[in-house]
């Protein structure tokens, strides 16, 4: 078992984009149980209407592929935890495919990931799984391939966005702010 | 997700999932053509095919053999010698 | 304007072509939006997920059907990363499957192709 603690030495995400509570199950190289629990205060709530019914609280279907996909992450990092983005090799997405979504997801429910190791190659690893709720199926991964690329290529990209844009992001973020304060 | 019996090698049936697989359209990939040098393909992606043939056929390939698969007739002829094999 | 769902983007994609020939939406990727501080602190990359919402909502805005609902991500490759500041332009194409939908889309920002999405969508509400 992994706690919340555990899990953010090995994931960098962070609020309000952690989205895995705990590691129920670990089989290093093999397959991962993992859960997260959905309230009625996830932030991708608050701008819902005051009556907005039930089925307007499902979880959005890409954060449970996020979710499942943090899980994954997990299974994936566990020989090389490396929280610091910067540094290091970092694991990118490389592609997702078949992803099923059987039902919604609601407050209240705790989604079981499951995630089995299909391939382990130098740079590159390729998962599958599902999502239960209650022990029923809510999703169904048919394939997630991540490859452990240079951090480099994330920060030259980043780099040469930043010294281009960074005027015109600037400006942008001062007009956001304004206009979230307002808002 | 149990095994399902080793499906039987048909080169349509292999082109039109290898297809489905690169998001190309099946008169697009011929026997020869190359997935990444013809078909634009990443290497990831050329990959990903191996493993779900891998999957669709029953058969393990080494990491060496999956790297060598380029086009389709090299996948079928692969797939075909590892089913003779098995069988 | 479908009542807006729950969802992690602030943005909301604007129709710029909704013809035969050309269907396309675009939405600039605020260095505001509400994932950034976490997707990672001090190191914003916008979630590839988060792409394929956007891609998402501009399929809704330009759905051929009323009602549809997302069924499956059949395939997303992520190609290039997307940054606070990002102007999104994502070109779809949608084709009848079967019983439902389905949409091939790319979505693209200043630097060149960030990611080629498929996804499917059922008619009418969840089961």
């Amino acid at each position: 078992m992994i706690t919340i603690s555990g899990i953010k030495r090995i994931l960098p995400h962070r609020y309000p984009m952690l989205l895995v509570d705990r590691v129920d199950e670990l089989v290093p190289g093999e397959r991962l149980t993992a859960r997260k629990a959905v309230t009625a205060n996830e932030p991708w709530y608050r701008e819902l209407s005051a009556g907005a019914t039930d089925e307007q609280h499902a979880y959005p279907p890409v954060l449970l592929v996020e979710s499942w996909c943090q899980a994954a992450g997990v299974l994936a990092a566990w020989d090389t935890p490396n929280p610091d983005v910067l540094a290091g090799q970092v694991m990118l997405f490389g592609s997702i495919s078949e992803v099923v979504f059987h039902r919604p997801v609601l407050p209240g429910d705790v989604l079981e990931h499951r995630i089995r190791l299909v391939r382990a190659l130098s740079d590159t690893v390729i998962f599958e799984g599902e999502a239960l709720v209650d022990g029923e199926p809510v999703l169904e991964v048919g394939r997630v391939v991540m490859a452990m690329r240079p951090a480099t290529e994330l920060t030259e990209a980043a780099a040469g966005h930043v010294v281009a844009d960074q005027a015109v992001a600037a400006a942008r973020a001062v007009v956001t702010d304004r206009a979230v304060a307002t808002n | 997700m149990s095994e399902t019996a080793a499906t039987a090698l048909d080169k349509e049936d292999l082109r039109r999932t290898v297809a489905d697989v690169l998001d190309v359209d099946e008169a697009e990939l011929t026997d020869e053509a190359d997935f990444v040098e013809n078909l634009g393909v990443d290497s990831l992606m050329a990959l990903e095919v191996m493993v779900v043939l891998e999957k669709k056929y029953s058969v393990k390939l080494g990491e060496s053999e999956l790297k060598e698969v380029t086009c389709l007739q090299k996948a079928y002829d692969l797939l075909a010698a590892k089913l003779q094999d098995a069988a | 304007m479908p009542v807006r769902a729950a969802g992690p983007v602030q943005g909301t994609p604007k129709v710029l072509a909704n013809g035969p020939d050309l269907v396309a939406v675009e939405v600039t990727v605020e260095p505001g939006e509400q994932v950034f501080p976490g997707h990672y602190p001090g190191f914003p990359i916008f979630p590839g997920v988060c792409v394929v919402e956007y891609v998402h909502l501009g399929a809704l805005a330009t759905a051929p059907a009323p009602g549809l609902r997302l069924e499956a991500i059949e395939s997303t490759r992520f190609l290039s990363p997307v940054f606070p500041g990002d102007r999104l332009v994502v070109e779809l194409d949608w084709q009848r499957k079967g019983g439902s939908w389905r949409c091939k889309a790319t979505a693209g920002t200043g630097r060149g192709r960030a990611a080629a999405v498929r996804l499917r969508f059922a008619e009418g509400s969840a089961r």
